[in-house]
């Protein structure tokens, strides 16, 4: 790790004094400003975050009230859906493959990486924007294309994918149309993060501001920084399968579909050779360093949130740093505890279940930091603390029941059950939504120049919590009774199903509950960009650098080129006039 | 008042007519009679007992594989027999509105064989209150393959191009087969267990007559009619090597 300086080029700084101004095209459509781009990042993830949202709620009456039709909007989805109003086990496979798409690649990753990343990296590392500004805005676009096809792909005949957010073969291969069109929508996806990834570390190296070390970096940065090496040497081999499964699909290959597959009785004719368990390998490549994807640009909005409003340094920053690169290097080697169930061999799932035991450590070690950088706090529970405070047992919770998944003996019984669905939502909704809903009220007045209202951001949270927890609780329970998570009735034509099926109307409930407290919020983004309290450049009292530069910032961020002095967390210091001691304060 | 019929006004006019759609004129029928040759094999009845509700049912007649059906005098049923060569190029009928049924009772699809025109409804109900899938494979027309929950009693299709029979499937039931046959004439018919078929309305001509069984595979003759003909047309099949003719 290299502790070399390179200061931001000063004659970059404040540009937006002295350029022309732009038209409404450049500068807020096709813009290369890093803070619009994220802007537009955001609120794209932000769209598809309540859109997939919006599939779940169908889904979830399909499975709280399996074959009844659903009251006055059920007809509006055509006979080809939902005849009379009652869903299709087809509909229910497009709404749940595209629910997972959309909420992982559209929505948490671009709100995640794409929103917080381009909007706050440069500014808490001192740049005047990203290095490649051209390539971001490439990035964005691809992102908006893929995001276009995904979404067009339920207008084909046929409708949207089918095969699951994970597009097994040899099942996606001979799927409909929507497949096809997922497929060119994930390469456009794809091709959106390897920009990004690429810009990103770029970026942190090389527009440093002087005097910001490796190890003075705000975490978020670092979580960001280690991101985007996970997204550029990940994504590849996802994009280089879905070539190979269009190809399949569209030009008669077979890289993965096996000789001699009948499909219902019928012999398919352009197979041979394929292996269709090269697709899960390729596919959990990315997927598990995804996850990471998912769940670490949370962490280090967590980590920021919790330092401002405990008024405390980190506990243990270096060792969470340290523990952040170990684990993404990890995250490469434990793809395989997804596919325990395709008789690897034990040899092989020995392999993986040691490593997945033991890239638990580090995320331990980072969640722990955390909880211990509470203690002693005069902590502020503002919206965003209470939001960040949430994601810990709720992150916890999801971690925790991840370890008897990571274990080939307890992972047989559990896999794709409703279990799985509970771990994993832990982990990503209750986790890592909490964590960018917490730097949505955070740096909201950062990106505005105003504060979202506190009482209305209080009501969002209750709601979301309690809520969160009605939803994926339940699952636990019907998960461990064995029902599987694809089922398009909730297994209700089983009988080892029926005690579980109460918990699906509970789960259900409390999903259409949560959706009503995410209007306080909705109202609240709106209301507050003109009502909101007006702040100045660092309401929060925060320490790093992004808070020296004014509210909103200008092109070019800063009004002169920032320095850093010290560490990022240098909270209540003995013996200073006041409570911190701000990182770019000579 | 003096007549003044005109011949040739009236011989435009019976022209006109004649000619004006479902205007039929001394058509020609073709009818016959389908027999199996030889020992018939028996076949074992379809096993419903992963299906509780239909093999309840069935009670204690389970039942048949209707891949074999035999009437009095080894005539068959669940043969097609279609007009496949000989009508005038050019010439369109009309598609019925009224549609053809397809029915899932007791896990078993009403009826197992059946000829529908192009456009024509294909309405599909579930009388059994249990999941079923219908799944055909056709070669030319898109495939249809939809899931029909319990609460769905009714669903409908159309087939947009003409194609020789293809099979349907239900991918929950796998003993579940039928099999369509999709034409843009209505000059086909089905077997009843009698062996029986009646193709009507053919205009002057000579055409090739096909039968087909699911798995004896089609046999085809040549039938010339004019007038009001009433041509006799049988078909024999057989099992592979038995001499069928």
């Amino acid at each position: 790790m290299s502790d070399q300086v390179v200061g931001a080029p000063p004659a970059h700084v404040a540009h937006g004094v002295h350029h022309e101004e732009l038209g409404f095209w450049r500068k807020y459509v096709f813009s290369t400003d890093h803070k619009v781009i994220g802007i537009q990042y955001a609120v794209t993830g932000l769209l598809f975050l309540l859109f997939g949202f919006s599939l779940m709620m169908l889904m979830r009456w399909q499975l709280a009230y399996p074959g009844v039709p659903l009251p006055l909007i059920g007809q509006l989805f055509g006979e080809a859906r939902m005849p009379g109003g009652t869903m299709l086990p087809e509909f229910y496979n497009e709404l749940g493959a595209m629910h997972g798409t959309i909420m992982v690649f559209l929505g948490v990753v671009p709100l995640a990486v794409g929103g917080f990343g381009n909007f706050v990296l440069p500014l808490q590392i001192g740049a005047p924007d990203m290095a490649f500004p051209k390539v971001n805005m490439a990035s964005y676009w691809c992102l908006f294309l893929g995001g276009i096809t995904m979404l067009g792909s339920f207008l084909v005949p046929g409708g949207a994918a089918q095969s699951g957010w994970t597009s097994y073969t040899p099942l996606a291969v001979i799927a409909g149309t929507g497949q096809t069109w997922w497929l060119v929508g994930m390469i456009f996806l794809i091709t959106s993060s390897l920009l990004g990834a690429i810009n990103f570390i770029t970026t942190t190296i090389q527009l440093r501001a002087k005097g910001l070390t490796f190890m003075r970096f705000p975490f978020f940065v670092w979580a960001q920084f280690v991101t985007a090496f996970l997204l550029l040497l990940a994504f590849p081999p996802l994009e280089a399968a879905g070539v190979m499964q269009l190809m399949d699909r569209v030009a008669g290959t077979s890289f993965f579909l096996p000789s001699g597959l009948v499909v219902s009785g019928q012999p398919l004719t352009n197979t041979g050779g394929g292996n269709p368990l090269l697709w899960q390998h390729l596919f959990w490549f990315l997927a598990h360093p995804e996850v990471y994807v998912l769940i670490l640009p949370g962490m280090g909005i967590v980590a920021e949130v919790i330092a401002n409003n405990t008024r405390k340094p980190l506990w243990g920053y270096r060792s969470m740093v340290y523990s952040l690169v170990f684990l993404g290097f990890m995250s490469f080697i434990v793809w395989a505890h997804h596919m325990f169930m395709t008789g690897m061999g034990t040899a092989m799932a020995a392999f993986f279940q040691t490593t997945t035991m033991i890239i638990s450590v580090p995320s331990v070690v980072i969640l722990t930091a955390l909880i211990i950088s509470l203690w002693g706090g005069s902590i502020r529970y503002n919206t965003a603390m209470l939001f960040a405070v949430s994601f810990l047992p709720m992150f916890g919770i999801g971690g925790l029941t991840g370890l008897p998944l990571g274990l080939n003996i307890s992972d047989i019984p559990l896999h794709d059950t409703y279990y799985v669905i509970a771990h994993f939502h832990y982990v990503v909704a209750p986790g890592t939504i909490f964590a960018l809903m917490a730097g949505i009220y955070y740096w909201y007045p950062k990106a505005t120049g105003r504060r979202m209202n506190e009482t209305l951001g209080k009501i969002h949270w209750f709601g979301s919590l309690v809520g969160m927890n009605i939803v994926f609780m339940p699952m636990f329970i019907i998960g461990m009774a064995g029902v599987s998570r694809r089922l398009f009735d909730a297994g209700s034509a089983y009988e080892f199903a029926q005690p579980t099926m109460h918990w699906n109307v509970v789960s259900s409930w409390g999903a259409w509950g949560m959706a009503v407290f995410q209007i306080p919020f909705i109202f609240n983004f709106f209301w507050s960009l003109r009502k909101g309290e007006k702040v100045g450049d660092n309401p929060w009292q925060a320490t790093t650098i992004e808070w020296s530069a004014p509210s909103p910032p200008p092109h070019g961020n800063f009004v002169a080129a920032p320095q850093a002095y010290r560490g990022p967390y240098e909270y209540s210091v003995p013996g200073a006039g006041k409570d911190f001691v701000a990182q770019y304060e000579a | 008042m003096r007549a003044t019929g005109n011949p040739l006004w009236l011989a435009a006019g019976l022209v006109a007519v004649l000619s004006w759609p479902g205007v039929a004129v001394a058509a020609s029928s073709v009818t016959g009679t389908v027999v199996f040759d030889g020992k018939a094999p028996a076949l074992k009845p379809l096993d419903m007992a992963a299906e509780a509700v239909c093999h309840k049912k069935h009670g204690s007649k389970p039942a048949p594989n209707e891949a074999l059906v035999l009437g009095t005098g080894n005539t068959m049923g669940n043969i097609m027999v279609w007009v496949s060569k000989g009508l005038p190029a050019g010439k369109t009928w009309p598609a019925p509105q009224t549609p053809v049924v397809l029915n899932q009772d007791g896990c078993v699809y009403k009826p197992h064989v059946m000829g529908i025109m192009v456009g024509q409804p294909y309405r599909i109900l579930n009388s059994d209150g249990i999941l079923h899938n219908i799944h055909t494979f056709p070669k030319i027309n898109p495939s249809f393959n939809r899931g029909q929950p319990a609460t769905v009693k009714e669903m409908s299709t159309t087939f947009g191009k003409p194609e020789a029979i293809f099979q349907v499937k239900c991918d929950v039931h796998p003993w579940m087969l039928a099999y369509v046959g999709v034409f843009t004439h209505p000059f086909f018919s089905v077997t009843g267990t009698d062996g029986k078929f009646t193709i009507s309305g053919l205009d002057a001509g000579t055409y090739e007559i096909t039968a087909w069984h699911e798995r004896l595979g089609t046999q085809t003759a040549s039938v010339t009619v004019s007038g009001s003909d009433k041509k006799n047309q049988d078909f024999k099949f057989a099992l592979p090597g038995a001499g069928a003719k």
